[in-house]
């Protein structure tokens, strides 16, 4: 039967040809897509990882919900043994504390509310990768009353690198303390939400000026994202009764699970559309085949075959049609994708960000198995009603067919 | 028992169901062709025993091809029933026709339906894949026998459009004999040849019949072809008009529907 089968789909070089292409189109269409829009998702995810929170975040029970209005009433109190215990882990590249701060920043003029953290300069730095510096540098070990301000948070007050501002900010006991800082640069992230509030400042300054050893989270760096869930569970498991919760990066940035579903959604309709593009364009070409074959299947039932193996025969073609053509496709998709990423697709800052980036087509294995299976499936459906038609003319008419 | 209908071609007064390969008992086919009604067979009744060389005769319309398709269990009738080797083959399941047909009858066609993608050598190996009895060496042996026998062993590797006219209806001979069946049924087999090529093919089928006792029945409108028959079954308007046997070149007729159509 496979011989026949193979044999059959090369009979008409050119009809075959045309199927083939449609089948090609479909999966390479479905690769660079699909391709493109996981590009999207990984280097959304890595901008909110690398620009804001890291893979992980280990704080005290509450804080995410209720934290930002109340960070000190959720301080870690030792967050050096904390640190400790979590970088011991294996797959943890970097782990950091930060002092969350509510308050007024001043610059002699106006005062602007903000959302402050106080941070490790040098291990934010090796973290704040995808952190913009719009002007002057980062802030550094060394800036011990040094501020990096939000891009939104510059704006309001019109304050540059160089410039003195003053932070107003509630100690844990409730007392009012003051703190002049040196603005060093300003940020921007993806998010102009963040950056319209954002100040940054050594933690050791934040830790001083509300009167606190503590630490508001512990953020956690690792060496591979696709880990993330796995040295969640082990970090949930090791911190298990301590009154401290893990959140991952995704957890925590809940913007992030909603514009994942968004494109899936545009994609699967893509998708969808996609697939019913092969689906009728293989269906019309095997139509269009099997009705000329109509005499041949009356001769093949008049000599003794049952209507069950020329169906069989059909989707044996069917599915060589699909798997040569998906292969094709596939092959002809991983060169394409590669090409393209080389180049590279300048894009516009997305929603709610000044940040333009790159794209490129991501080669993922589960996508391009699913583009192959997809190129398979569809073509073996295709074939299925007009085999089934097929058979069912009987054997005299489908022989008279012939004369 | 025969009905006074049946007609029996055979040679002397042999009836026994064992001699006989086909019994067509009160046959009738009518189709619908928009509103009107179209009878392509009328209460035929015949015998057919085997091993004979039979042709059968009329013009266009007559219902050669209709009764062909029904003893060749291609086509259905809508009234009587067709025997084939003595067993009824009404009421049986399309799979289970398929099944009698590759194993009992083989089929010779006017446009020869070879497959094209196929060489001679697989077009003629084709049936044997329903024979799981068949082994490989036995089904290489019967393939390259029946090449030989239709003379063209040498174009076993050929495929249907690099042989001729004639070449490929040996080839559907070959084809029609490689399962071993009792009956060959050939639809119009020279419609598509030239006279001489036409010729040829029938003196093979006959010298076939004859060396094998395989029973052959052919449908034929072409009066040279008729006349190599040994029995011949002439059809006018879905009945049967005349029966006859050859003895001696001559034709003697056993049955002969007068002129006005009333029944003998």
């Amino acid at each position: 039967m496979l011989r026949l089968a193979l044999r059959n789909v090369f009979r008409h070089t050119g009809r075959t040809a045309l199927t083939m292409a449609a089948i090609i189109a479909g999966v390479v269409g479905l690769m660079l897509s699909g391709g493109f829009v996981r590009d999207i998702f990984a280097k959304l995810g890595e901008s909110v990882i690398h620009s804001q929170s890291g893979h992980l975040q280990v704080s005290r029970s509450g804080f995410q919900e209720s934290g930002s209005r109340r960070p000190e009433r959720y301080l870690i109190a030792d967050p050096a043994r904390l640190e400790g215990r979590i970088a011991a882990i294996p797959g943890v590249s970097d782990v950091m504390a930060r002092l969350a701060f509510s308050g007024l920043l001043n610059n002699g003029r106006s005062d602007v509310a903000i959302a402050g953290e106080g941070i490790e300069p040098a291990k934010e730095t090796r973290l704040g990768t995808s952190l913009t510096i719009v002007a002057g540098r980062r802030l550094m070990a060394s800036d011990a009353n040094g501020a990096m301000l939000g891009d939104g948070v510059a704006s309001a007050l019109k304050v540059g690198p160089g410039d003195r501002v003053t932070l107003m900010l509630s100690t844990e006991g409730g007392a009012l303390n003051t703190l002049d800082l040196d603005v060093v640069g300003v940020f921007r992230t993806f998010s102009k939400d963040y950056d319209a509030r954002a100040v940054r400042i050594p933690i050791a300054a934040a830790q001083d000026a509300l009167n606190t050893p503590g630490a508001s989270t512990i953020v956690v760096s690792l060496v591979r994202t696709s880990d993330t869930d796995s040295v969640a569970r082990e970090l949930g498991t090791a911190l298990a009764g301590q009154g401290l919760e893990v959140w991952t990066w995704e957890a925590l940035n809940d913007f992030y699970a909603k514009t994942v579903k968004l494109y899936e959604r545009q994609f699967g309709v893509l998708r969808g559309i996609i697939l019913l593009m092969v689906l009728l364009s293989v269906a019309n070409s095997v139509n269009m085949s099997l009705f000329e074959r109509v005499p041949e299947f009356g001769t093949m039932r008049a000599l003794g075959d049952r209507s069950a193996y020329i169906i069989r025969l059909v989707l044996v073609e069917c599915l060589l049609l699909g798997i040569i053509g998906a292969a094709i496709g596939v092959a002809l998709g991983a060169v394409l994708a590669t090409a393209i990423s080389l180049v590279g697709i300048p894009m516009p800052p997305p929603p709610n960000s000044d940040v333009g980036y790159i794209a490129q087509i991501a080669l993922v294995p589960q996508l391009v198995a699913g583009a192959f299976a997809v190129g398979v499936v569809a073509t073996a459906l295709a074939g299925i009603p007009s085999a089934l038609r097929a058979v069912k003319v009987p054997v005299a008419d489908a022989l008279r067919q012939a004369i | 028992m025969d009905s006074p209908r049946t007609l029996t071609l055979a040679q002397g007064p042999v009836r026994e169901p064992q001699r006989l390969a086909v019994r067509v008992e009160n046959l009738s086919k009518d189709y619908k062709l928009g509103d009107e009604r179209v009878v392509a067979l009328a209460n035929v009744n015949l015998n057919i025993d085997k091993g004979v060389f039979l042709a059968l005769a009329g013009p266009s319309g007559s219902g050669k091809s209709t009764l062909l398709n029904m003893i060749g269990c291609i086509d259905t009738p809508s009234e009587g029933r067709v025997l084939i080797n003595g067993r009824d083959v009404s009421g049986r399941t399309p799979d289970e026709l398929a099944g009698l047909r590759a194993r009992t009858i083989g089929f010779v066609f006017q446009t020869f339906n070879l497959f094209p993608v196929l060489t001679a050598y697989e077009n003629v190996e084709y049936p044997l894949h329903h024979l799981d009895e068949v082994g490989r060496r036995e089904r290489r042996e019967r393939v390259r026998h029946f090449l030989d026998v239709v003379g063209l062993s040498d174009y076993a590797r050929h495929r249907p459009n690099q042989l001729s006219g004639g070449q490929r209806q040996r080839v559907a001979i070959a084809r029609a004999l490689v399962a071993l069946p009792e009956i060959v049924l050939a639809d119009e087999p020279t419609a598509n040849l030239d006279h001489r090529t036409g010729r040829n093919i029938l003196r093979l089928m006959r010298r076939i019949n004859r060396a094998t006792k395989v029973t052959f029945i052919f449908s034929t409108h072409d009066p040279q072809v008729i006349r190599m028959a040994d029995r011949r079954v002439d059809l006018e308007d879905g009945q049967i008009v005349r029966l006859g046997v050859r003895a001696r070149k001559e034709w003697r007729y056993a049955f002969e529907r007068p002129p006005d159509g009333d029944e003998a």
